[in-house]
């Protein structure tokens, strides 16, 4: 993709001055170098106070390198960090009003959980009972049993001792937690539970969240804006339903999730709309609204993103506005859905999900039509 | 978890089996020539000769004579200070090894081992001439304006004691610098991020999980010590032995051995006394939060 098309990402984060909020964290064009490797290359993310924020994107593109610049670990080679509105540079670790949640949880072995959970506290030389009260309420708002108090972390499971990290992070009230992939460990149903916990704590204590993950869904089920990263780059940087639907390129397109992408070609850009047409595809008009297409389209071959679950397999004679022709080449129950994986005259294969029926719709080489409704569908510039 | 699994059964009979070599060769090489030490405390020696004769007559003599007990005190005093010294001096250098120096540590390293392999008698003897009189201490020191003969200790305590620290500094080196850099590096930046100082996660972090490699430490200097007699002999003059050196006068000087059997096993046992009484104590504070 072309600078162009970066501005044009980047400038897609407005959403935080339509929600009225002031930033408690503002990172203004972080670089950061490890030997030959560009890390991060100019990154600027703004994150409004009590928001939830997920830094998503595949290992490598520098999202856990962001966060350690956040946490104060390592410092910037360039650019700016202020939380609250006060430069960080040169303020250590100790000093920020930051709580980061480990990877590895990094819990102290040689400490009993209550010590664990203290620990903050007992370096701010609190007075003892002061300290085994709140080590109790932080414990029982995790639903951590009291009885584990006195138990080192490794005689805990792995769901335990993630409780009882987060209850470390947040007694000393900060800010700011970041969050640095700490469920990637856990089994699947255990997942769950806890990422309806993060939500629960992230209500009931207003505390502004930055996680890092490269688990999509849990960053579009937790988060109220996804910041997309890759090669050192944040790609773009919205709510989880506008990166889902309107995708900055075609690298956002296929990590969030599967998608199809057809290939069309945009004959005419006007202000409010755009002329196209695709060799399979059967549109009434070949029109689309202003509002369907990425900023940066121009005339020239473009991608069409339709999403498997809003393809539809149109019966007979039932008519819609797009369609394409199709014949099936797969089929996945998967339960509460059925995906099948087609693919059209012209040779570009299909991903349709629709929901799950005792009968199954359509069978191994039905040839089937294929339709959408114009309002589910993202024009984006084909990648060069 | 290690150790959480189910107990070994020591009653399965192929598990003996398995164990038989192992524990034959123990027998044969260890436990036998102890047995022996301990047979022949009970003998006598007249006019040189080995008498094989039951008698108490070697231990009322070591019970009944002070100066023994004073070599003994004398040896576990010093083994003590070494220790202490020991790990004083191998924590900061441990510590700069696996983080600070990480990308020196290699050549390091290798220089420590190059030392600790050269003859440890080659060694000792290089500092009686650095300490001597007119040694190359003393000279150096007078060129930038230091009066004559300022190091005079050669010969007393402190030269034996600088030796022993010198030669059996690299153990608790390298058995500490495996525990520091063992310890995940995210448990420092935790203590960081949890509000402490460099200092204060040192103190509260790095120094705990590394008590492992600091006991080790200890253990085997302290039991390598005890066993010093080149050092008081070389740089300490002779003027006060320590234990090992009194074992070997007793063994060959005196040709008594009876005597020198006794005089081992009596440092062997106060020896396993004190790892066994300074274990307990570790154990007590290692464990003694969860109880």
């Amino acid at each position: 993709m072309g600078p162009g098309s970066r501005r044009s990402a980047a400038g897609r984060d407005d959403s935080l001055k339509s929600m009225g909020q002031d930033a408690i964290l503002d990172i203004v064009d972080v670089k950061k170098q490890y030997g030959a490797t560009q890390a991060l290359k100019g990154v600027s993310l703004r994150v409004g106070r009590g928001e939830f924020v997920a830094l998503v994107g595949p290992s490598g593109c520098g999202k856990t390198t962001l966060l350690k610049q956040v946490a104060g670990f390592e410092s910037p080679d360039s650019g700016r960090i202020a939380i609250e509105g006060q430069d960080m540079a040169g303020v250590p670790a100790s000093e920020r009003p930051t709580s980061m949640v480990f990877q590895k949880l990094a819990l102290f072995p040689h400490m009993t959980v209550a010590q664990n959970i203290g620990f903050p506290m007992k370096l701010r030389g609190r007075a003892a009972d002061e300290i085994a009260r709140t080590v109790r309420e932080m414990a029982d708002l995790m639903h951590l049993k009291p009885e584990y108090l006195e138990r080192f972390p490794r005689q805990l499971s792995g769901g335990e001792q993630q409780r009882v990290a987060l209850a470390r992070s947040m007694i000393s009230a900060p800010k700011l937690l970041l969050l640095d992939e700490p469920l990637s460990a856990l089994d699947a149903k255990l997942k769950k539970i806890l990422q309806a916990e993060l939500k629960r704590l992230h209500r009931s204590l207003g505390v502004t969240f930055v996680h890092v993950t490269h688990d999509l869904e849990e960053a579009m089920m937790l988060a109220d804006r996804i910041c997309v990263m890759r090669n050192g780059e944040a790609l773009q940087v919205g709510k989880p339903n506008d990166i889902y639907y309107r995708p900055a390129d075609e690298f956002v397109a296929g990590f969030i999730g599967e998608t199809n992408l057809l290939d069309v070609e945009v004959t005419e850009v006007l202000p409010d709309r755009v002329r196209y047409r695709g060799t399979d595809i059967a549109d009434v008009d070949g029109i689309l609204s202003r509002a369907l297409v990425a900023e940066d389209v121009r005339p020239g071959p473009a991608k069409l993103m339709v999403r498997p679950e809003l393809l539809a397999l149109a019966k007979d004679g039932e008519r819609y506005p797009s369609a394409i022709a199709a014949e099936i080449t797969e089929t996945f129950g998967k339960g509460g859905a059925i995906q099948f994986r087609a693919v059209t005259p012209g040779g570009q294969p299909l991903v349709v999900e629709v929901p799950g029926t005792s009968h199954w719709p359509a069978r191994l080489g039905d040839k089937v039509r294929l339709g959408w409704m114009k309002r589910d569908i993202y024009l984006l510039q084909a990648r060069a | 978890m290690i150790g959480e699994g189910e107990p070994r059964r020591w009653a399965q009979p192929e598990l003996w089996a398995k164990a038989l070599p192992s524990v034959a060769l123990q027998s044969l090489f260890f436990l036998a020539p102890l047995i022996m030490t301990v047979l022949l405390t009970f003998q006598e020696t007249r006019s040189f000769m080995l008498q094989w004769a039951w008698s108490l007559k070697v231990w009322t003599e070591i019970f009944s004579k002070p100066h023994y007990w004073t070599v003994l005190w004398h040896t576990l005093w010093m083994s003590a200070l070494c220790v202490a010294l020991c790990i004083l001096i191998a924590l900061p250098v441990a510590y700069a090894l696996a983080t600070r120096l990480q990308s020196l540590s290699g050549h390091v390293k290798v220089l420590i081992t190059f030392a600790f392999l050269t003859d440890m008698t080659l060694k000792t003897f290089g500092w009686v001439l650095f300490l001597d009189q007119k040694g190359a201490a003393n000279f150096l020191l007078e060129k930038i304006g230091f009066p004559p003969a300022m190091i005079g200790f050669l010969y007393t305590d402190w030269a034996t004691l600088l030796g022993m620290v010198y030669n059996l500094l690299a153990f608790t080196i390298f058995t500490i610098y495996l525990s520091i850099a063992n310890i995940d590096r995210s448990l420092i930046l935790a203590a960081y991020d949890a509000g402490a100082g460099k200092w204060r996660a040192f103190w509260e972090v790095t120094l705990p999980l590394c008590r492992p490699g600091i006991w080790t430490g200890a253990v085997l200097v302290f039991l390598l010590s005890v066993g010093v007699f080149l050092e008081p002999k070389v740089l300490g003059g002779g003027k006060s032995p320590m234990s090992a050196e009194l074992i070997r006068q007793t063994f060959e000087t005196r040709v008594n051995w009876p005597l020198g059997a006794a005089l081992t096993i009596v440092l062997m046992v106060v020896a396993v006394f004190v790892i066994l009484l300074f274990s307990r104590v570790y154990s007590l504070r290692r464990y003694g939060a969860a109880a």
